[in-house]
């Protein structure tokens, strides 16, 4: 036998990683209630289950508040951004899965499809008819897991595995829905592709950052990285290959090809979860990964970051204005805001990360309930999300027409709305830091998206409309889903101070 | 034995495949030397090992999904020795933590077996 | 030989990869060149881990085989399906969403 190395027993905080262990834990009973139950007990357990320990880890998350350790031998940290970035999603999440229940609105039952495996147009598709799949809610506790993982991660491995995590069920709920399936099908495809490309782009940045500093753990880096500033071609490449790759997924220019056609493609009630958790949980990460690992050379990636800021901001109004789909206006929208957020992350200081915290907090409710608002404007093929067919939609429901223009105000950024304090939040950081010149084009290009906003509103109000189109009652989930993100939108905008409060007591990252 | 202990610590290994090769050069060649020598379709057929090649039509053709899904099946399971390999190693060092690590690993890959198993993904006709 | 030879290999493996999901256009093919990048990965994390003397590399490169058979399980299912329903895996076909 070899030398005995000394190798002390690994210490496992379980009590701070409950929040990741009850949901991580609930999705795998989750696959084995859907192995072993009987279909009709399923469609009662699975929700059951998915709200309970969604309940519990927010509890736990809420225990957590004043918690700054580093756990898990190091893959994981439990510090004041982890605390809020993962109590954010967690209410994303609940709010996302009573858009995933809702079976009001559509006459042909819930979002997702009776049996995934069908083929599209068979027979065998119309025997499953309005039957209610249960599958879904395995992938989106394991999800909603891998997105806790993610702004938690401390090191480069775990960061990989929290990505992959909540990607891959992802992809596959995007193929998912009940309508419109080839489009669905192809949404998934197109998301795969891309997204398993990012991947494999973040992986190599890893392999190369590794490489060039020895570490994996982002205390590590940012070590190697301060003892040698002058920083080698190793190590920038890398650092560009991770940066692309976590880029993708928050959905930032030149990276967000994909998000039209995804966010169109999938149902509309995990778009609508997935949009707002998924920039929430990524760019946790990228925070994290900026600010701790490279922190110590902000001057290299700053000029980067800038301009693709700048350019996801532009391209995301300019070609906001141009699309008839208001799904694919609402993800151009979210790929300006995406540049915005980058505003914050830019000034690499503690404000920028509490303004980026804001600014994502604030943006996920909103964003959320915009989309889960879609699903109820309704033309006999399923959801209107043709621009046009919202037009004169005041007249057919006043209440969603004011719900739907004071989201896209606030999306714009109108003062006293949610969205002016994130702005507000992110650019007075970057503004401070020197980033004059990102903060006029966040400015012309946030007018720009405003006029087109406008545009819609107008028309929503002013205009006649069709009359195959009509307004579904939707269920309570619905209904609460809107109701949180109006509520979010007034309150943070009227009380700032509430949400800017609440991020300052976070303080900053944990090294 | 205790003067060339790096030696001799491979010598069984050595011995072991002197044995080897030379019983497989002695079968090879006692069949050759001492078989019938008839060629016929049995002669040709797999024998113990493999399985008929299917007819094929010409470019290949197509293989029925079922082929992917018990392919993505073995894929997943297969590399879960991975994680094995590397603990049965260190076994005696990671004790009793090690062990109950593994013993929830294994128990969630279950899991996944049990929904593969109970959802059809193991019957073949189907 | 040293190690930097093993770094450039999985370089140009990884350009190769990228160069085939950028040009080609049959689902499987991408996908197979997403594979071929995923493992020029794990060749340059084991070189590092060899550089460096420390394991965390290859540990590393488990854990992203492991993540690799998952994604290809997850990828071939969606394609399977895609190809069921259309009886094609171009990625040009499937073209009901604008590019």
């Amino acid at each position: 036998m070899g030398v005995q190395l000394p190798f002390p027993t690994p210490q496992i905080e379980y009590s701070l990683l409950l929040p990741v262990l009850v949901i991580l834990g609930a999705a795998v009973v989750s696959v084995l209630i859907e192995a072993v139950a009987a279909e009709s007990l399923r469609r009662t357990l699975q929700p059951l289950l998915a709200f309970g320990s969604l309940a519990i880890a927010l509890a736990g998350c809420v225990g957590l508040w004043d918690q700054r350790q580093v756990v898990a031998q190091g893959a994981l940290v439990v510090d004041g951004p982890t605390v809020i970035l993962q109590g954010t999603l967690l209410i994303l999440a609940v709010l996302g899965a009573l858009l995933m229940m809702e079976s009001r609105v559509d006459p042909a039952g819930d979002p997702f499809a009776a049996r995934a495996s069908t083929i599209p147009g068979s027979a065998d598709e119309r025997g499953f008819g309005a039957r209610r799949q249960t599958e879904v809610w395995p992938l989106f506790l394991f999800a909603v897991g891998g997105m806790l993982m993610f702004p938690a991660a401390n090191d480069l491995l775990t960061a990989f595995i929290a990505l992959e995590v909540f990607s891959l069920p992802l992809y596959l709920l995007t193929g998912m829905a009940r309508r419109r399936r080839l489009l669905s099908q192809e949404a998934a495809l197109k998301y795969f592709v891309l997204g398993a490309f990012s991947s494999a782009v973040f992986l190599f940045g890893s392999a190369l950052i590794y490489a060039a500093t020895g570490s994996l753990d982002f205390a590590g880096i940012a070590d190697a990285v301060s003892a040698d500033p002058t920083s080698g071609l190793l190590l920038s490449a890398g650092v560009a290959l991770l940066l692309a790759g976590m880029l993708f997924k928050v959905g930032a220019a030149p990276f967000h090809q994909w998000s039209p056609d995804v966010y169109q493609g999938a149902p509309t009630a995990l778009t609508a979860f997935m949009s707002a958790a998924t920039k929430v949980a990524a760019f946790g990460a990228l925070l994290r990964v900026m600010f701790v690992a490279l922190g110590g050379a902000a001057w290299d990636w700053q000029p980067a970051v800038a301009v693709i800021a700048g350019l996801s901001m532009l391209v995301g109004a300019i070609t906001a204005v141009v699309q008839s789909d208001i799904k694919r206006v609402l993800a151009y929208s979210s790929v300006a805001h995406a540049g915005f957020i980058l505003t914050g992350v830019l000034a690499a200081s503690p404000k920028g990360l509490s303004g980026s915290l804001v600014y994502l907090v604030a943006y996920g409710f909103v964003t959320l309930a915009a989309f889960g608002l879609l699903t109820v404007v309704r033309s006999p093929a399923g959801e209107a999300t043709d621009v046009q067919q919202w037009a004169g939609l005041a007249k057919k429901s006043p209440v969603t027409a004011s719900v739907f223009s004071l989201l896209l105000l606030t999306m714009a950024g109108l003062p006293l709305t949610s969205g002016f304090t994130a702005k507000f939040a992110a650019w007075s950081a970057a503004w401070g830091g020197w980033q004059t010149g990102v903060v006029v084009i966040g400015a012309v290009s946030s007018t720009i998206a405003a006029a087109f906003y406008l545009r819609i509103i107008v028309s929503m109000w002013f205009s006649e409309g069709d009359d195959a189109v009509v307004v579904a009652l939707p269920g309570l989930g619905t209904r609460t889903v809107v109701g949180v993100g109006v509520a979010s939108a007034v309150v943070f905008g009227v009380a700032p101070q509430l949400l800017l409060g609440l991020v300052d007591g976070v303080g900053v990252f944990l090294r | 034995m205790r003067g060339a202990p790096a030696v001799s610590a491979y010598l069984p290994i050595l011995v072991l495949g002197l044995v080897s090769f030379g019983f497989a050069v002695f079968s090879v060649v006692a069949g050759a030397l001492t078989g019938p020598k008839r060629y016929n379709r049995a002669r040709l057929a797999a024998y113990e090992c493999g399985i008929e090649p299917t007819p094929q039509p010409a470019g290949g053709g197509r293989f029925p999904v079922k082929y992917y899904l018990t392919a993505m099946l073995f894929i997943v399971f297969d590399i879960e020795i991975v994680f094995l390999y590397p603990w049965a190693v260190t076994f005696d060092r990671l004790a009793l933590f090690g062990l109950i690590e593994m013993v929830l690993f294994i128990a969630t890959v279950l899991v996944a077996y049990a929904y593969v198993w109970r959802r059809g993904g193991l019957e073949w006709d189907n | 030989m040293s190690p930097a030879a093993y770094l450039a290999l999985a370089a140009v493996l990884f350009s190769l990869g990228c160069t085939g999901v950028l040009l080609r256009r049959n689902a499987i093919v991408m996908f197979m060149s997403v594979e071929l990048m995923l493992n020029a990965a794990n060749l340059a994390l084991v070189t590092a881990s060899r550089m460096h003397g420390n394991l965390d590399g290859q540990v590393f490169a488990f854990f992203s085989m492991t993540v690799a058979a998952a994604e290809v399980v997850v990828g071939l299912a969606i394609i399977v399906q895609i190809f069921r329903s259309r009886r094609s895996a171009s990625i040009d076909d499937a073209s009901l969403l604008k590019l």
